[in-house]
């Protein structure tokens, strides 16, 4: 938080100058031009907010059209992977943090460093999630949202059990026995649910204290670190949550506990607050528990060009509007879409205002210690590496060293 | 006695044979029902633990999701005439190859053919990306053009009405020949009208593929709404963390219903064709 309020200052002039920056890039030209604009975050919910965002910058640039093309995320990277390869790329297009360094090292991203204090203003962003969006020292993305990871917890549990709400100074220790004493596998009743995941496993090393690549670029989580990691996430199904069998193929399985009232404590995201307010549940939240240290988990999306973009300058100026405007970071609070990465915690005061949950500073207090998934060009192969180990260890009983040390000779061999 | 115990056994093994016959039908059509009775459960009833069967109380509001989010009408009326058209389409390619390959003397026919049914084993997957960039230079992105041009030719139909063709006997078209009938004659007069049952079947199959599939429409039509399909559309549903599966089943609803009507319109000819099929197999 420190880094973020000294860049308060800053942002909040910047705020103002980046529309008047926005206006006035020398290279963009008077004649028309139509943009068109890929992504997976807006479907099905907030169409009609990207439709609001679209026509403030239509209204600033009137020679400039945005198309917009929306896709699902489990269908969004095989059109777009099919439009790159195919040559017809759109021009400009979201990609999530995980996703961004693949397609930056192949070529596919427009260089936007010329543009940077012209048309896009740094310090308008978190600068951790700017610098996410390089590869190399080169910005080939802007970062447009984020959402992070925090412990949501069911008081009505807690009290009946007459336990204290977690704290943000709770460890895995206090975290496994409050979820052991209110876990009632007869009622249906459990402590705590967390994915067996590459995405869990990352953050828990973090926590841990371990590191997933050592300084040399080489699989490190086969460490004690990792062990103490992977032991915490698959000691979990079985006994505080449901086995993955009873989880297996249920979609949403851990919302629908949830919010039937049947979850104590929840390792989920933000995302889940407008649903968590229709349930009725009374919940409230705060920071993950760590271990050695504190570690929380964000999801970044940005906004690229594409490198054969006919239009860069416009496609430039548009990803500024869509990740940094004020229209932009309104409209995404407003209707509590994913947050807006830029900083500027005036505008985030409103959002702080909405209850429950009473402690949504939390999620702000979570950005102080951040875990980034580590990125490779092979992204999504590691992930089902480390996933499939960790699921090894839960439903074959595997030794959870050895099965590490399998999947870091397996990771190592992506990346070498 | 022995006739008693004979009518017992028959009884028996009625009430046996309704029991698997019922269950079957329960698997079978248990998940239609569910699918319906998802359509019009609210949120937190969808979500509720142990999963309630009827819903409570009902609500028709995932229906006016489904249309209130997309353009849904245009996305059905881009797939009824994509369909339509495929199998139309379809049913012309097919018949004619069809009836080269059973009827026609021609060198290579055999090499031709066996070609033919290669291809049948080539996934889409593999030739997606060769087929987008002869799209792109064909200048067809993003058209109802490039939507049906790849569908327009089924191996598996050229393959069934041929087979459907070689059942019939030679005697037919000799006859015909000798009447001073030409091939298309005998094609379009002969043959066709007596694998009618036959080429309803397949009718019934191309209209379904064309119907459902995903694959292809969505990487081709992605460029605007204008050419998008039902299920393209309807994937669009689908958010990132969490989903809204009483709002899918809506839609879901919504885009087999067309199917279950043409099903139910040509099944007359389809379990005719079935059983025609079997006696001349």
């Amino acid at each position: 938080m420190t880094r973020t309020r000294r860049s308060i200052g800053a942002a909040v002039a910047a705020m103002a100058l980046v529309a008047v920056a926005a206006t006035q890039h020398a290279g963009a030209s008077a004649e028309d031009v139509t943009l068109s604009y890929f992504t997976f975050s807006a479907a099905p919910d907030h169409l009609e907010d990207l439709d609001s965002i679209v026509a403030a910058f239509e209204a600033e640039h009137p020679n400039v059209q945005v198309e917009v093309q929306t896709a699902a995320y489990a269908d969004y990277f095989t059109s777009l992977q099919t439009q790159i390869a195919g040559g017809s790329a759109p021009d400009t297009f979201e990609l999530n943090y995980e996703n961004f360094v693949t397609y930056a090292r192949s070529g596919a991203l427009l260089d936007l460093g010329s543009y940077v204090g012209d048309g896009i203003d740094p310090a308008r962003y978190y600068p951790l999630a700017l610098e996410g969006f390089t590869d190399g020292g080169t910005q080939y993305g802007l970062p447009a949202t984020f959402s992070n990871v925090v412990l949501i917890y069911n008081k009505t549990l807690f009290d009946e059990a007459g336990l204290d709400y977690p704290t943000a100074e709770w460890t895995w220790a206090e975290y496994t026995a409050a979820a052991e004493t209110l876990t009632d596998v007869e009622a249906g009743v459990y402590g705590g649910f967390q994915p067996v995941s590459f995405f869990e496993f990352y953050k828990s090393l973090a926590q841990a204290g371990g590191v997933f690549f050592d300084a040399d670029g080489n699989a490190a989580f086969n460490s004690p670190e990792g062990v103490a990691a992977a032991e915490w996430l698959t000691s979990k199904p079985g006994t505080v949550m449901p086995t993955l069998a009873d989880i297996g193929g249920t979609p949403d399985f851990d919302t629908a506990l949830f919010t039937s009232g049947k979850l104590a404590m929840w390792h989920n995201g933000i995302w889940q607050f407008a649903g968590l307010n229709e349930s009725g549940v009374d919940y409230d939240i705060v920071v993950e528990p760590g271990d050695a240290q504190q570690a929380n988990a964000v999801f970044m999306n940005g906004a690229v060009a594409s490198a054969g973009t006919d239009h860069p300058d416009e496609a430039a100026l548009w990803i500024a509007f869509l990740t940094g405007s004020p229209t932009t970071v309104d409209t995404r609070l407003a209707s509590s879409w994913e947050l807006p990465a830029v900083s500027d915690e005036e505008a985030f005061a409103g959002y702080l205002e909405i209850t429950p949950p009473d402690n949504r500073q939390a999620v702000f207090d979570a950005l102080d210690h951040i875990a980034l998934p580590p990125v490779i060009e092979r992204q999504q192969e590691m992930q089902d590496i480390v996933t499939q180990a960790l699921e090894r260890i839960v439903a074959d009983g595997a030794d959870i060293q050895e099965a590490l040390d399998e999947a870091a000779a397996e990771v190592d061999g992506l990346t070498g | 006695m022995d006739e008693r115990s004979r009518s017992w056994s028959r009884t028996a093994r009625t009430v046996s044979r309704y029991v698997v016959m019922a269950a079957c039908a329960v698997m079978l059509v248990g998940p239609f029902v569910w699918m319906v009775l998802a359509s019009v459960k609210t949120d937190a009833d969808i979500r509720r633990i142990p999963p309630t069967i009827w819903p409570d109380p009902p609500t028709g509001d995932n229906y006016r999701r489904v249309i209130d989010t997309f353009p849904f009408w245009r996305f059905a009326a881009n797939s009824l005439g994509v369909a339509v058209a495929s199998t139309t389409l379809q049913l012309v390619t097919a018949s004619m190859a069809a009836y080269a390959f059973a009827r026609i003397q021609f060198r290579g026919r055999n090499v031709l053919f066996a070609l033919y049914l290669a291809t049948m084993m080539i996934p889409l997957q593999v030739v997606i990306v060769p087929l987008f960039i002869e799209m792109r230079n064909l200048g067809l992105v993003d058209s109802y053009a490039a939507l049906l041009l790849p569908t327009i030719v089924s191996s598996f139909g050229v393959f069934l009405l041929r087979q459907a063709f070689l059942a019939l006997p030679r005697e037919l078209d000799e006859a015909a020949f000798i009447d001073g009938a030409g091939h298309f004659t005998v094609f379009a007069r002969i043959l066709l009208p007596l694998i009618a049952p036959v080429i309803a079947a397949f009718a019934v199959f191309a209209f379904m593929a064309t119907w459902n599939s995903f694959l292809w429409p969505l990487v081709i039509t992605q460029a605007s709404d204008r050419h998008v399909t039902l299920p393209v559309g309807l994937a669009r549903l689908n958010g990132r963390f969490s989903t809204d599966w009483n709002v899918i089943m809506a839609g879901s609803v919504m885009t087999i219903v067309p199917i279950v009507a043409f099903y139910l319109l040509t099944q007359r000819w389809v379990i005719r064709s079935v059983a025609f099929s079997g006696l001349k197999g």
